[in-house]
């Protein structure tokens, strides 16, 4: 006899077997919190713009060395630009997140409820690589201005030999590089704790299609 | 109206509420785990029964918010994992000393059940819950001869584990 017929015989032999709560235990139960792993995706997609928002804007208010220079720096057409173009992004991505996380429903077979997750996965990712990005181009870019701006800067650096100049720009790519690879570490490990069994799931689906 | 809403909500999961307890059943080794997943179970039933609209039984919508849960929202907790753990250890033990009673063979059986992936698991579940293939597919998002394809799959993986 196969194996499964066997077992689907004695299945439905338990009914019995199981505890079988009264309405009364069960009121207080559906009112109980989650713990699912969307919950916990919605929370670190909050802290996540949360902190990306605060390193942004901490400087600014815990500096005044900092907030003068930031002041100065608006009369800038162009960082004035870029600030309003950063606040866009954020606001997209706020909305991004929600239309994804919205389109999460239990109710969808297990392969489209997947992807939903993983595309709010996605969309976190991108958000922090963009981040990532804007500290890769605004590093130079403020050693740039400071070039230009600070005299006491501009003229140490212009007398350094071409080795030290060498020297300096390779510190400063490193710096940038160690920083950015920490950070995308931390959130691989983040991601990939939370979503292993998921993918895991999830190719074994995608498998199937082959 | 909510309060309406709550209680036909709660009528008919303590009238099926079997199937939840039989998802929890294939997916956990323990009773905490089982009340864990129990747990879960409901509060997802719960959060998505103002979309339930009635054009399908409610049975067969719990078996995917439940199935759905198990797979992918649920978050295991790490005492469960050990328990898997030691259990595989127990059934390579028992797996030595086979019985041909009919009592044997089924522990050894859903021992080996329990070895298998979460998509298994679902496949193996839906089955013995009698569905056909159509649901199966439509429940798992893969067509149906994919459905078929990995049933067939799972019979030799489970004759594989049973005679090793």
């Amino acid at each position: 006899m196969d194996e499964l017929e066997l077992l689907k015989k004695d299945w439905n032999k338990h009914k019995s077997d199981y505890k079988s709560y009264s309405d009364t235990e069960l009121y207080p139960m559906i009112h109980k919190k989650s713990s699912s792993i969307v919950k916990t995706l919605f929370y670190i997609s909050i802290a996540e713009l949360v902190f990306w928002i605060l390193i942004s804007y901490v400087p600014y208010f815990f500096s005044d060395k900092m907030r003068a220079r930031l002041e100065t720096s608006y009369e800038n057409p162009l960082f004035t630009g870029l600030t309003i173009f950063g606040f866009l992004i954020v606001l997209l991505f706020v909305y991004l997140l929600y239309k994804s996380h919205k389109s999460i429903s239990s109710t969808d077979n297990a392969k489209k409820l997947m992807e939903s997750i993983l595309k709010t996965r996605k969309v976190i990712k991108y958000y922090v690589l963009y981040n990532l990005i804007m500290i890769f181009i605004s590093i130079p870019l403020s050693f740039y201005f400071e070039f230009n701006q600070n005299i006491e800067f501009h003229d140490q650096v212009a007398g350094f030999d071409s080795a030290q100049m060498a020297v300096l720009v390779a510190m400063v790519v490193l710096i940038t590089g160690i920083f950015l690879l920490l950070i995308w570490l931390f959130y691989r490990l983040i991601y990939g704790i939370l979503l292993k069994r998921l993918n895991r799931n999830y190719d074994e689906l995608k498998k199937l299609e082959v | 109206m909510n309060k309406e809403l709550e209680h036909s909500f709660v009528e008919l999961l303590q009238k099926h509420q079997n199937i939840v307890h039989k998802v929890c059943r294939l997916y956990t080794n323990n009773t905490d785990a089982h009340n864990d997943l129990f747990q879960e179970i409901t509060i997802q039933l719960w959060k998505a029964y103002p979309k339930f609209r009635g054009d399908s039984k409610f049975s067969t919508w719990m078996y995917r918010v439940g199935l759905n849960t198990a797979i992918t929202l649920y978050r295991k907790s790490k005492r469960r994992i050990y328990t898997q753990e030691f259990d595989a250890l127990e059934f390579k033990i028992k797996a030595e000393e086979y019985d041909d009673t009919e009592e044997q063979q089924l522990k050894l059986l859903y021992k080996a059940v329990h070895q298998l992936n979460d998509i298994e698991k679902a496949l193996v579940f839906l089955y013995l819950e009698d569905k056909d293939y159509r649901e199966i597919s439509e429940t798992l998002g893969i067509t149906e001869v994919n459905a078929r394809v990995k049933m067939n799959r799972v019979k030799k993986k489970l004759k594989t584990i049973l005679n090793p």
